[in-house]
């Protein structure tokens, strides 16, 4: 029963990976006239591992992405815990506030980013609303510009994944059994309390998986950036995916392209292996003792 | 609590709830309503910009439709209706295939003692970024001739959805009591005529889910569509991201409608299937 999908994998991982392994290995590019089994005639060995480790541009995006990583992920979790902390109770309207709070969430990615696109424009709408907020005349340029173009990325990102963050946290928060609250309210425990010394404890796993959630899908961060920017200006605002793609399709080095992958699946891979123990200790635990 | 303390709590509450709707909503309300202006309001001076269109128009379907409309002097070479059918059609075969491959690998996993290995096989597919494994891709499909082909991008879709799929139905077939099953066992029924006769129609309902939640992901992506899509299937991301290319200018108002139009189906699905939204987005860690 499972062959469908055991399928699958072989076909997008097992062959893939060697093939990174192969061509990794080699010169070759899309434009040698031969096919890539043939890529050993222009076979280098390390040369491309060694040109990883000096090409400036490749770290700038690395450094880039984890930046944004930093910055988004943090934020759009404090924002949705607070958010998810102002619904746990009823109150009117929540059903239909919910649902528009989590739209944001659902846009295609893609058509998010023209969003912002059109907002950041110098002659946009985010200009006006500072310009009315403070009543100086503002008109700077945000994507023409590498910091500010970054910011305008941030604010995108953080606008379309807080939600997630909510909707994951709300969940998580209203887990929480019931009778203990009550039973701490008896006690005479304030809110505060009850949220730092039963909430809290509680929720650490829904926190971390939506932190891992989050920063995993960071890491790809490609749509809205390229409809942005587009990497731009110069390399300003280019993440590991987008000069990845610029590498496959503007300058076809097809070989090198193959290093960097490989490079990214082994670094993630090692990355997993340390998250996948740690949740394992993390769950044996709660086995040994659970509530 | 006090009385008035609870009054003070409440209207904060709705305070901070309400400007945080304000702005989930504004980046939406200005690409809606900028799908309604004529091309005079699309760019305007600063002190201009003003948020309802004033002379509201439908002249942005109009041409992305049939691709002329009176107010923009050159016509599209390449009308919307396409891409969305190719969207459509793309994203609901991918959702085939993950949801087959997902439902069976599932059910064996939850069932039987096999596949051990493929809960997180199945999970690395979502921690590595597509942009790796780039190039084996682009090699292995345009050998088998499957770049620019709507089968050829459906396949990779079904394949990277899979996660959700398997996850999904996992923790749905989990929750279905084997009672009924192993009665069917006894009975005589085969391991196969059990899931296709039993536990299938008892997980219909979440099966769909499980449908509409990997659609939209598809429906979704426009990396992979821009690595594997060159002219005859490009779906919609790609088509609308490639509208300011083609024409001189940049085309607001025609851009936004097509957003408009590419935004409502996950919105409306998202909203059908929010129940089970975080059960999905946490690839059933999570349940609601």
């Amino acid at each position: 029963m499972t062959i469908p999908a055991q399928l699958l994998l072989v076909f997008i991982v097992t062959f893939p990976a060697l093939m990174l392994i192969y061509l990794s290995l080699t010169w070759w590019g899309p434009l040698d006239g031969t096919t890539w089994i043939y890529a050993f005639e222009s076979l280098n060995w390390f040369d491309n591992y060694v040109e990883i480790f000096q090409d400036g541009r490749l770290w700038g995006s690395v450094g880039r992405t984890f930046l944004i990583m930093a910055v988004v992920v943090p934020i759009e979790f404090l924002l949705g815990l607070g958010l998810a902390i102002l619904f746990v109770d009823r109150f009117h309207g929540k059903r239909i506030f919910y649902v528009i709070l989590l739209m944001p969430m659902m846009i295609v990615p893609s058509v998010a980013g023209y969003m912002f696109f059109m907002l950041f424009q110098s002659n946009g709408p985010i200009n006006q609303i500072i310009s009315g907020i403070s009543g100086l005349d503002f008109d700077v340029v945000w994507l023409g510009h590498p910091i500010r173009s970054m910011i305008a990325i941030m604010v995108a990102d953080i606008w379309q994944w807080t939600p997630l963050m909510f909707l994951i946290l709300l969940a998580g928060i209203i887990s929480v059994p019931e009778d203990q609250l009550k039973a701490a309210t008896l006690l005479g425990a304030n809110w505060f309390h009850k949220f730092w010394r039963i909430v809290l404890p509680r929720m650490k796993i829904v926190m971390v998986i939506a932190l891992v959630i989050r920063s995993v899908e960071a890491f790809k961060l490609f749509d809205i950036m390229w409809i942005m920017t587009k990497g731009g200006p110069g390399f300003s605002t280019e993440t590991i995916s987008v000069y990845i793609y610029k590498l496959t399709f503007f300058d076809l080095e097809w070989a090198y392209v193959s290093t960097a992958g490989l490079v990214i699946m082994i670094f993630l891979s090692l990355f997993a292996v340390v998250g996948l123990i740690a949740m394992g200790r993390a769950k044996r635990k709660r086995l040994a003792n659970p509530g | 609590m006090p009385l008035s303390n609870r009054f003070v709590y409440e209207g904060l509450r709705y305070l901070a709830i309400l400007f945080a709707i304000v702005i989930a909503l504004i980046p939406i309300a200005w690409m809606a309503t900028m799908a309604f202006k004529p091309v005079a309001e699309w760019t305007t001076a600063i002190a201009d910009v003003t948020w309802l269109p004033k002379n509201p128009t439908l002249g942005n379907f109009e041409y992305i439709f049939t691709g002329e409309t009176e107010e923009v002097i050159v016509t599209l070479d390449r009308i919307a209706i396409r891409p969305i059918l190719s969207s459509l059609l793309i994203a609901s075969f991918g959702t085939l295939i993950a949801v087959f491959a997902g439902t069976l690998g599932a059910y064996g996993v939850s069932r039987f003692a096999v596949g051990r290995n493929l809960p997180l096989g199945v999970l690395q597919l979502r921690l590595f970024p597509p942009i790796a494994v780039v190039i084996p891709v682009m090699v292995m499909w345009t050998f088998l001739g499957m770049v620019d082909t709507w089968w050829g991008l459906a396949l990779i879709y079904g394949i990277v959805t899979l996660p959700f799929a398997f996850w999904l139905m996992m923790t749905f077939f989990d929750e279905v009591p084997l009672e009924i099953e192993e009665a069917a066992l006894v009975e005589g029924c085969s391991h196969w005529r059990v899931f296709y006769r039993v536990t299938l129609p008892m997980v219909k309902a979440p099966l769909a889910t499980t449908c509409l939640f990997v659609f939209i992901l598809n429906w979704s992506d426009y990396l992979i569509a821009l690595l594997l899509t060159r002219k005859d299937w490009v779906t919609i991301p790609v088509y609308m991201s490639e509208l300011s290319v083609a024409m001189t200018g940049p085309m607001y108002g025609a851009k936004a409608a097509l957003g408009l139009v590419a935004a409502v189906p996950p919105v409306v699905l998202g909203i059908i299937i929010q129940k089970h939204l975080v059960r999905g987005l946490t690839f059933g860690a999570l349940k609601q």
